[in-house]
Parts: C-alpha cells; structure tokens; sequence
C-alpha cells in the first residue's frame, strides 16, 4: 500500500531528531516539564487509541475509561498486593482488559451508532459501582482504593510511556496504510454494504477493539503507576473518555498523527489557562472547543490536508 | 453438483414482515450464464428477494441454493465469497474513501494483483483519471458503475442488479447494458431488478414476474410480452 498513499518522505528525518529529542528529555528538564510530557504521551496513547477503533470504523467509544480503569485496577493491585514487578504488572492489565474486551465487543459491537456509545457509558458506570461495592472490596479494597508506590523513577516512567506512545503511533500508521485500515473503514462508510462485498466486519471491528483495549489499557496501568493510587471514580472517570475525544477532534478524527498534536495542544493550552485564570479556565476552555467544532471540525490536521498544506493521504 | 443444477435455486420461500408475507412461497431457478429480468409492481418483494439470496435477511421458511449448496441462514460475507455479488437500488459504495481503495478492499490474494485488476476494472468502468478521487465525488450514474467494479473485483458469478438503469442518462445505460452482455459473454450471470420495461424486453433473455410476493408469470421475454393480459391485470399497464 505505501506505493499507493505515500506522504513526503521529508517527515522521517525531521521525526528521528524529535524522537532523540524526547528521549534526551530526562537529562535536563525539570520535574514539572517531565511530569507534563509524561501526560501529553499518556493522553497520546489514550487518544490514538480511541481514534484507531473509534476513528476507523466510526463506532462512538465512550467508554474508553472502561479499558483505562481495568487495566488500571488489574495492574496496581498485582503491584501493590502481590508484590509484581511494574514492568510485569502493565502488560499483564492490559491483556486482561483485551481478553474481557472479546466478550464486551462480541455482544456490544452489534449496536450501532449513539445506542453503542450510550451502552460503553453504561459499561463502564456499572463497573464504577461493581468495583467500589462490598462484594468486590476484598479484591479491589472499595471505595477506600489502593495506595501503593511501585518503586518506579519518574524518569524511568517516562521512558516507558514514551516508548508506548511512539509504538502506538506506528501501529496507527501500519493499520491507516494496511488493508486492514481499509476493511475497518467500510464499517464506518457503509457497514451492510461492506458485508455484501465479502467483509467480515464483525471479525474486523472486534479486532480493533482488542488492539485499542490493549494499547490504552497498557497506558491505563502506567497512569495510575504514576498517581501511585487508583479509586473507582478516578480509574472509571467519563472524564478521561471525553479528553480523549477532545484531543482526537483537536488533531483530526481517521488522523494518524492528529492525536499526538491534539494531546500536546490540548495539555498545553488547559495547562497555560489554568495557571493564568484558575477560576475562569474551564469557561475559557469550553470556548476555544466550541469555536474549533464551529470552525474546524476535521480537526487542525484534517484542515492542513483540506487546504493542500499537507498531502491528502492517510498515512498523516 | 450435477450438470443440470442452476446456479441459483428458490424453494418455497417465505418472509414475513409482521402479517404482510413480503415472499410467499416463492420458488424459481435461474440458469447458469442466464441474463434474467425480475419484474413486479412496487413492494411484490423483489428486492426482500436480493436480500433473502445475499443473507441480509434469514427466510422464515424455505431454501436458498447456490450453485446446488444450500446457503440460507449464511452471513452476508460468507454468501459474497462463494460468489454471489449485488449492487443496490440506493448506491452503498464507500463515499470517503478514494476510487481505486473502493476495490482493493473488497478484492483478495496478493496485493500487486489486487491493484492491477482494480486498475483494470477502473479502466473497464472508464473511471481510470478518477481513482485517486473519493467516490463521494462521482456522479450518481459514476457511482453505479463504480459499484458494479467492486462487484466484479468480488468475482462474483451471480451478479444481482437493483435498478441499474434508474436514474442514470442514456449513454451511460446503454454503456453499462453494453458491459453487461460483456461480461455476460465472459460467463457471469445476471439477474436484474428493473422498472423501465424497455431494459427487461431488449436484455434479458429469461423474465420472472412476481406480485405479492409469489411468481405469477416465468419464462423467456417473448413469453412475458405474450401475456401481456396478464401483466395489464397486474401490473395496469
């Protein structure tokens, strides 16, 4: 497929000197820069993870802090209770949440549109509940949470999600530009219509949503690593959902790069705002976000590649 | 598979939506290299039929045969890859997605011949100095041969057809009746679903009337003209 949808070859080298950039990072920055750029990858990956299902086949996930909070929980209650090693402990939350993710796509994957995002809500609300109630405090300790300290350092952590985040963007740039981007995407423009001409939507969907789990549940173990403590309300927060989407609607949805750009914008812009009008950040937020849906829509990548600043092609 | 099964076989089909039977114990064959119109007023069930065939819809009760296999209840893509392609009456091709990705992604093996034969659909359709444009871009009549491309990338051997010819100039109907009985030639069997009489009686060799979800009349297009009394009770034309 690259033969076919290539972009200009001029990027690569411009992105190798980034990346050593970032992974120099450690060696001079400050605690708070560090801090802030651990989150801008958490979100990377949250949000890249979103759009690679979401973005694709046009299946509404709302309930990305479902992955986030599972994984999350799966994975710091093997470090704090059972003494795992963190770099044990992350993958084996987020393959959890892929496998529970089989079952959920199986039967909530055959709901379409708003009732399929109202259904991944309900999901991951019911969960909220599930995992602070009596009955599963003896695993999760409730509603009181679980404090632990993995022992990991922040520059370490960092390092980590950075290479999360660097992975997930090449994964996005191997499906957008695979056969398997193309067969997601006729689940979006027309799903019956992809099954009559020999598509296995069903099989194609689910695997996007197993990858997605994955991916953003391995972001969700690292997340509340780094918090060193995980609640119900804060691991199941509709919050990291709906940021998530913001940052793929700043960047461009069926972007491969929009969700990097978006989590940088958006953690930027909230960071500077909160710092300078505390109290009116959120109000001044809400109007840069209803001014981007108004004027750009198709995000600020989808506008570059709309006005031929960018190729078209989506492989970007 | 002996000699003599056709292509496609409908047993004593029936669909009900509610109390309306949209089929009604409908049974018919079709012949292998066979053109055959499908002809009926609005709501006899023809195109329940080309979803009953493709497994968009499950019969109640009855059988669906292809090629002597019996395929009903089957998935939609699995009934596409035994070879069964259709086009529908409301253009269904991927609108955001450019030309040339329209039939790669419903073609398979390898990739290099994937896009040497969408190139050579694209060329068949005359739509090559459009590939790299989104189908939404094309013209509504562009837009059905597009479709028909993406059914011969399928390698469908039944072809079913919802309206080809509706809503589309002349020139462009007569091209795509023309690249019908092309492929035809080649082997591939049609069945078409058509209001405009014309298309029926010049293209079709074979004719099935059906109202009310039953066949009421069967056999060659003369045959079908001859019972012209019977169509005009039917049909009031």
């Amino acid at each position: 497929m690259n033969r076919l949808i290539k972009g200009k070859t001029l990027i690569w080298p411009g992105l190798a000197v980034l990346l050593a950039f970032l992974i120099a990072v450690p060696y001079f920055a400050s605690d708070y820069w560090l801090t802030l750029l651990v989150l801008v990858f958490i979100f990377t990956v949250y949000a890249s993870g979103w759009n690679l299902f979401s973005g694709l086949t046009g299946y509404t996930n709302f309930g990305l802090a479902w992955f986030i909070g599972v994984s999350g929980y799966v994975s710091s209650i093997l470090i704090a209770d059972y003494g795992f090693f963190w770099l044990l402990a992350w993958p084996i939350g987020a393959i959890f949440t892929s496998i529970v993710s089989i079952g959920v796509g199986y039967i909530l994957l055959r709901i379409k549109g708003v009732y399929f995002a109202i259904s991944m809500v309900a999901l991951t609300e019911g969960t909220r509940e599930l995992f602070g109630t009596k009955y599963l405090s003896p695993i999760t300790h409730g509603g009181l949470g679980v404090p632990f300290v993995a022992g990991i350092q922040l520059s370490t952590l960092y390092w980590a999600i950075l290479a999360l985040a660097v992975c997930t963007v090449i994964i996005c740039y191997k499906v957008f530009s695979s056969k398997f981007g193309l067969r997601l995407m006729t689940i979006r423009e027309d799903e019956q219509g992809a099954e009559t001409l020999g598509i296995h939507t069903t099989r194609e969907k689910i695997t996007a949503f197993i990858l997605s789990a994955f991916l953003v549940g391995l972001a969700g173990s690292i997340h509340f690593t780094y918090q060193n403590y995980i609640d119900p309300p804060f691991a199941f927060n509709i919050n990291l959902t709906l940021t998530a989407i913001v940052m793929t609607l700043f960047g461009g949805v069926g972007t491969v790069f929009g969700q990097l750009i978006g989590a940088i914008l958006f953690t930027f812009i909230h960071e500077i705002l909160w710092a300078e009008f505390t109290q009116l950040y959120m109000a001044i937020f809400g109007a840069i976000l209803m001014g981007l849906i108004l004027f750009f829509p198709q995000g600020l990548l989808g506008w570059m590649k709309e006005r031929g600043i960018l190729p078209r092609v989506r492989t970007l | 598979m002996s000699k003599t099964e056709p292509i496609l076989r409908i047993e004593d089909v029936v669909k009900k939506f509610g109390e309306v039977a949209a089929l009604d114990h409908c049974s018919f064959a079709i012949e292998q290299g066979s053109i055959t119109g499908l002809i009926g007023p609005n709501g006899a069930g023809k195109t329940t039929l080309f979803n009953l065939i493709t497994g968009v819809l499950r019969p109640d009760t009855g059988h669906v045969y292809f090629k002597g296999e019996d395929i009903t209840g089957k998935k939609p893509h699995e009934i596409a890859r035994k070879g069964v392609g259709r086009t529908y009456q409301i253009i269904r091709v991927f609108p955001k997605m450019t030309l040339l990705e329209n039939l790669i992604v419903v073609g398979k093996g390898k990739e290099s011949r994937v896009i040497e034969r969408a190139m050579e659909l694209l060329d068949l359709v005359k739509l090559t100095d459009k590939k790299d444009d989104y189908a939404s871009d094309l013209s509504f009549g562009q837009q059905k041969l597009l479709s028909l491309a993406q059914v011969l990338i399928l390698d469908a051997e039944l072809i079913l057809l919802d309206e080809p010819a509706a809503g589309i100039n002349p020139t462009l109907q007569n091209e795509l009746m023309t690249l019908i009985h092309e492929l035809n030639r080649q082997g591939k069997t049609f069945m078409i679903v058509e209001h405009d009489m014309n298309v029926i009686m010049g293209h079709c060799g074979h004719a099935i009337a059906l109202n009310y979800g039953q066949m009421i009349a069967e056999g060659t297009c003369k045959e079908i003209q001859d019972n012209e009394c019977l169509l005009e009770h039917y049909f009031g034309r």
